[in-house]
């Protein structure tokens, strides 16, 4: 502190120490973020980038965090508290935890976080933390995800709450037991070096700055950055009007019966508060839907963000204002040994109900209702060599319209975020697939509307194997995305397999096992996102061009809006 | 003999010329033009032929950086372009990566692509990986597109199959085809654009590439037309990204490679620095009006950007593009930027910038926001009345009356706003240059800061500290560097193939062919007749089995694999902090660079006579030092007449026509036989 003696201090704190710490963070955590990308050896996270990388502080509150996923992101705070606990007044400097646990501030199995606490001397100062899917961690079906688990003993290894490494090394007799556990275990294990990487460099830039700072500058910035963002979070909500606002959603089944799940939420608003009570949402599904309180208070978390500061760098103050109630035992709040593994398919559900009950309060940060499933295909089978292969890929869908702009057209799901596709060219060299066909889904449609919603997507695979099942299950396949003002509701999604020796069809969306013959196709199709508005104010010009782009066909411009298209190519309309 | 190098900036338009025989250099400045730049350039020429006394007809080598190409795609003002695709592809383009960077706005969308749907067709055709042929390309069908097209009136027509990186037959065949049909429409195939995987990111190539291929075309004709005119006879040179220049008519085949045109100059100038110092690793650093802009030089090399993207931010997946860029890494903070407060007191700097309209506060132009310049006015180390070789009078009070708010709101004095503003800058600048330093494995204190831009010298000196670099240096014109660093520059190519194989005991000998096929093709790009006129560089991307992500590794071809596997495992160490001995290793991707031999500009030495501190001496002025929190008298110094290989302690304020240099106290610098200026600590 001694070089800015001179200039007085903010919150205890001179501004240009402030900022520069900050900067520091932020750009230590984009750091990680390389680290972790280049290095993995799974194609889930190099690819496609499941993952996300932070820094907390000695009390698990989350200061600067990379981009990634949003899913992730919210866990960050509660799994290092979880550690912190178990472990309080046993942590050594060197110690490394790594913890998978959904009912001890994890998602599902597959999510492994990897911990590290950062020391300035005796005295723990922060906690660098990187979660990441792993492709595999043992259980009953390759990739470790049956769609149809009826306890989260069939969904793989549990690592909950374990010391895997002291001195900065990692314990073999752990590393033993992951390898033993997995079905890919170079890959488990090149991926559990990229974490310990990533990790270290946090713990080198956290400590290269405790030196020049101080500790009193470090834990000061810290509490600035976290304030910071409760101020800002709090006067977003104090201009929201008072009140009471609900929604209701169903999921769409839960791995084993295809019933619908009803869900709701109540959200209050009050002063600079907010409360999401999912009170009344059903119990704890049969089904792997199920997701833990961590999960769920996740999940409610990236909608409150998007909500108060969608472009401000997250911290654990901005959620400071936000309160979940549920009660035990819902599926939004399952206990062991409740399965979990495809979580992210129910609790994205408690996403969109808050997203649904407040769309229309603040119009310039929300949307209509989006494809909302990740709708990740799994494939899993013998290469020509007669080696394992295990792809999964999430898929891009259609987003719903905002008040003043057209949907998104094949975005990633809300649950994922700086997610990217799958390079086709990479993924012919490296599986026995072949793509078929990668474009828009305009015969699925999207909701019409004044802005009509974005298109999903038709992936069509053609499987190079005789030895192959494939397995998935895909949220929003019986009820389409939600309208707002009137706009149209938007298409559902599923899997098609086409079978290679009778040309039968099958229909699927939540399959714990299915075969697969040489030359069958499988397509993933997913729906268009929900429009905003009535249709018939839609803007002759926008129907004109969507025609143009072979987006919608004639028929549908008389059908949904109202615009004819004349015999002189010209357009008429009947408005 | 001279050597020419025009540099079209936003506004200005930089003339350098060298002559190689007297070692003398003429600089002349125009407005740039921005409708056709071609004529601010021979505006300048016109210039320094008046001027300054330039003879045309002695000028033996030409070279050009320009903005016309980013310009065009910056502004959408690129020609009407079609794609042509494998059939079930159309929306690859569209699609992109589907990525939401911008992950907590739920109303984010993917940017638009170049070429809407109703201009993208479909062909029948497939090859699989590798590059066999699965579905023949259908001849037939290209007839009905060549009729679409021209009822559309296209211009320009992008290729791109699936897998053509492999196989690019098809490709051809469809150049062949549309080319006849359309005698007036350019047809790009991408493998003349990229020999690399990943559909959408070759797509996006391709189309940009064709986007403002024909726009080249005629401004390099105009250009040309007007320099014959003019006498200048010699080969016209073009900077491209990659540090090296290239024909006009190399450059209009592939005009995204001029994409980065300018900051590639300054980047060829710092190899050219480097190579005078004796220093083969380098941070380079220039600083303008609006941003900074960082790269590391790496065993006397720039680094390329193996993932470039245009219109690229957090929030934005941008536009990648497959050509050789180098890494340069940008941050919205220059001396324009503007300084301001968010509603809890946090102090920023930048994005925004007050440009050259209004400017800075100090400027009188209009300008109330405070600064980085502004900043720097306040605190001393600009001086009101030399700036801009004294055309230009700037206003103290101004200055410090555009700091006034933001001082009462954090209730400091105006000069620690001031100082505050300036550490800000700093510290984002540090972090930028840490990302392509430390980050990646290389450590400061084994570079040498070179930096330059109208606002670079000011700071260099104490971010040089901040980073413990062993020296920085300014350069000699670090306010035209661009310019000058393109008289630098060496005729390059960069031939990259995927290819793809598990390391083996025949990975050698594969590569040897491999390498050799490129080594042809540069040969015959160059008309060289054969490679011992080239500089080879061999570089191939290696990863572990599993990886995605590879780490370039620089090879020799009569390596045994043994010596080629340590290179690796030590390049993954380096730059991502651990290596894995045991794992099977593979590569990706070839990548040669072969340079030209050609006489690049030399530097030529100052004159030592006339030359004392004394004769340099300009006076003292008090200039206000956040590290010490103080003022200090300090010695102001006219750089022109600085004596060679003495050494002086700081503090100490340098002028020249274009910047000035700050040397703090506890520092020392000298001005080397060359006229550069190096300091390092004490």
């Amino acid at each position: 502190m001694s070089q800015h003696q001179q200039s007085r201090l903010v919150d205890d704190l001179d501004v240009v120490t402030a900022e520069i710490i900050s900067g520091k963070l932020l750009a230590l955590v984009d750091e990680m973020a390389i680290i972790m990308a280049k290095t993995s050896m799974s194609p889930v996270i190099y690819e496609v980038l499941d993952f996300a990388c932070g820094i907390c502080t000695s009390q698990g509150e989350l200061v600067a965090q990379s981009n990634g996923i949003t899913l992730f992101t919210g866990t960050f705070g509660s799994q290092v508290a979880a550690v912190a606990k178990q472990y309080e007044g046993d942590i050594a400097p060197g110690d490394i935890f790594i913890t998978n646990d959904p009912f001890n501030g994890g998602t599902h199995s597959c999510d492994m976080a990897v911990i590290r606490p950062i020391f300035h001397g005796d005295r723990i100062i922060a906690y660098a933390i990187t979660v990441a899917h792993w492709l595999d961690v043992g259980g009953a079906v390759p990739g470790s995800l049956p769609t149809n688990a009826n306890s989260c003993f069939q969904e793989g290894l549990s690592l909950s709450l374990i010391r895997i490494g002291r001195n900065g090394e990692l314990l073999p007799d752990m590393v033993r037991i992951i390898e033993q556990n997995v079905r890919l275990p170079d890959m488990a294990i090149g991926d559990l070096m990229a974490q310990l990487a990533t990790t270290r460099v946090a713990e080198n830039g956290v400590r290269e700055t405790l030196d020049k700072y101080g500790l009193e500058a470090v834990e000061n910035v810290f509490t600035h950055i976290i304030t910071s963002g409760e101020k800002k979070s709090r006067a977003v909500i104090t201009d929201l009007p008072d009140g009471e606002y609900f929604a209701t959603e169903v999921i769409d089944g839960d791995g084993i019966v295809d019933t619908a799940i009803p869900v709701q939420v109540k959200i209050t608003i009050r002063n600079d508060e907010m409360i999401a009570d999912f009170t009344g949402s059903a119990p704890a599904a049969a089904g792997p839907i199920n997701c833990g309180y961590t999960a769920l208070s996740s999940a409610v978390r990236t909608v409150f963000k998007a909500l108060v500061g969608p472009q401000e760098p997250s911290n654990e103050g901005w959620f400071r204002p936000l309160k979940i109630v549920v009660p035990d035992g819902t599926v939004f709040s399952a206990n062991k040994p409740s399965p979990t593994g495809w979580y992210y398919e129910g609790s994205v559900h408690a996403s969109e109900l808050v997203w649904k009950a407040l769309a229309n309060l603040k119009k310039d940060r929300f949307s209509a209702g989006s494809y909302t499933s990740l709708s990740v295909l799994y494939i899993t089978g013998k290469d020509k060599n007669g080696n394992l292969f295990v792809h999964i890929e999430p898929q891009h869908g259609g987003w719903g319209a905002s008040a003043d702009a057209d949907g998104a057209n094949a975005l990633i799901a809300l649950t994922d975020g700086d997610t990217y596709n799958y390079s086709i060219e990479l993924l012919e060299a490296k599986f026995p697939l072949r793509v078929k066909k990668y474009c828009l889904n305009t015969e699925g449609g999207a909701g019409a509307g004044r802005q009509r919603g974005g298109f999903g997507l038709i992936r069509e695979y053609e499987i190079l194997s005789d030895d192959a099942e494939i397995y998935c299950s895909l949220s929003r396949n019986t009820t389409p995305p939600w309208g707002v003002e009137n706009g149209r509701e938007g298409s559902c999604n599923f899997v098609e397999v086409e079978n290679a020796k009778n040309g039968a069809v099958s229909r699927l969306h939540r399959v714990p096992h299915w075969d697969i013959k040489n030359r069958d196709r499988v397509r993933v199709i997913t729906g268009g996102g929900g429009g905003w508005g009535d249709p018939k104010e839609r803007k002759t010009e926008d129907v004109m061009r969507d025609i143009l782009d072979d987006l919608i066909n004639p028929e549908q411009a008389v059908d949904q809006y109202g615009v004819a298209l004349d015999n002189d190519d010209a357009f008429q309309t009947d408005k | 003999m001279a050597r020419l190098a025009t540099d079209v900036g936003g506004t200005f338009t930089d003339l350098v010329s060298y002559d190689e025989v007297s070692g003398e250099v003429k600089i002349a400045k125009t407005l740039t033009t921005q409708e056709d730049q071609s004529i601010g350039v021979m505006d300048s020429i016109h210039q320094a032929c008046t001027m300054e006394g330039l003879d045309p007809s002695a000028v033996e080598f030409f070279v050009h950086g320009g903005t016309t190409v980013i310009n065009a795609i910056t502004e959408r003002k690129g020609v009407k372009t079609a794609l042509v695709t494998t059939e079930g592809f159309r929306d690859v383009l569209e699609i992109a990566r589907g990525n939401r960077p911008d992950l907590y706005n739920l109303r984010t969308r993917t940017p638009a692509p170049f070429v809407p749907r109703h201009l993208r067709f479909e062909i029948p055709e497939r090859m699989d990986w590798q590059g066999n042929v699965l579905t023949p390309l259908d001849e037939e069908k290209l007839v009905a597109i060549a009729e679409s097209c021209r009822r559309l009136d296209v211009k320009a027509i992008a290729i791109v199959f699936l897998h053509s990186y492999v196989n690019p037959d098809h490709e051809n065949r469809c150049v062949e085809v549309l080319s006849e049909l359309l005698p007036d429409v350019t047809v790009s195939p991408s493998n003349r654009i990229s020999r690399q995987w990943r559909e959408f990111e070759r797509s996006n190539t391709t189309v940009l590439n064709a986007y403002v291929q024909p726009i080249i075309r005629q401004y390099f004709a105009n250009l040309s037309n007007s320099l014959a005119k003019e006498n200048i006879n010699c080969t016209y040179y073009a900077m491209q990204s990659n540090g090296g220049v290239a024909t006009f008519d190399q450059a209009t085949d592939v005009p995204l490679s001029l994409v980065e045109s300018g900051p590639s100059g300054g980047v060829a100038g710092a190899v050219r620095i480097g190579r005078e110092l004796g220093a083969d690793d380098l941070l380079y650093f220039d600083v303008g009006g609006t941003t900074a802009k960082c790269s590391l030089i790496k065993s006397g090399q720039p680094k390329l950007n193996p993932e470039y993207k245009l219109e690229w931010s957090r929030r934005s997946p941008g536009y990648p593009v497959q050509i050789p860029v180098v890494d340069i890494v940008e941050i919205g903070s220059g001396g324009g930027s503007i300084a301001w407060l968010d509603d809890d007191n946090g102090l920023h700097v930048g994005p925004s910038s007050a440009g050259a309209m209004p400017g800075p506060a100090c400027y009188k132009r209009g300008g109330t926001e405070p600064t980085v310049t502004d900043a720097k006015l306040v605190l001393g180390i600009l001086d009101p009345d030399s700036f801009a070789k004294g055309q230009m009078t700037l206003d103290v009070d101004a200055a410090k009356q555009a700091f006034e708010k933001m001082a009462a709101r954090l209730n400091i004095s105006i000069t620690e706003a001031a100082a505050a503003v300036v550490q800000i800058a700093e510290a984002d600048m540090i972090n930028a240059l840490k990302l392509i330093s430390v980050q990646r494995g290389h450590d400061p204190r084994d570079l040498d800061l070179v930096a330059s831009g109208g606002a670079g010298p000011m700071l260099a000196a104490s971010i040089g500290r901040e980073l413990s670099v062993k020296s920085t240096v300014i350069p000699i014109y670090p306010g035209i560097f661009s310019a000058w660093g393109m008289l630098a520059a060496m005729p390059r190519v960069d031939l990259q193939r995927t290819h793809f194989e598990s390391m083996s005991p025949d990975t050698m000998e594969r590569l040897k062919s491999i390498f050799a096929t490129l080594i042809t093709e540069a040969v015959e790009y160059f008309s060289c007749g054969s490679k011992d006129k080239l500089d080879l560089v061999y570089q191939v991307d290696v990863r572990y089995h599993g990886q995605e992500h590879s780490v370039l590794t620089r090879i020799d071809l009569d390596w045994d694999l043994g010596t080629f596997l340590n290179a690796f495992h030590e390049a993954h160490e380096t730059a991502y902090s651990f290596k894995i001995d045991d794992a099977s290793v593979e590569i990706t991707n070839v990548h040669l660079q072969a340079q030209l031999h050609t006489s690049v500009v030399s530097i030529a030495p100052v004159s030592r006579e006339g030359r004392s501190f004394e004769r340099a001496s300009k006076g003292r002025r008090e200039v206000y030092f956040s590290e010490d929190g103080g003022w200090h008298d300090c010695d102001i110094l006219d750089r022109d007449f600085l004596p060679v290989g003495e050494l002086r302690d700081g503090p100490a304020l340098i002028e020249e026509a274009t910047t000035t240099t700050l040397v703090l106290p506890g520092q020392k610098f000298e001005m080397t036989g060359t006229g550069l200026l190096k300091i390092s600590e004490k």
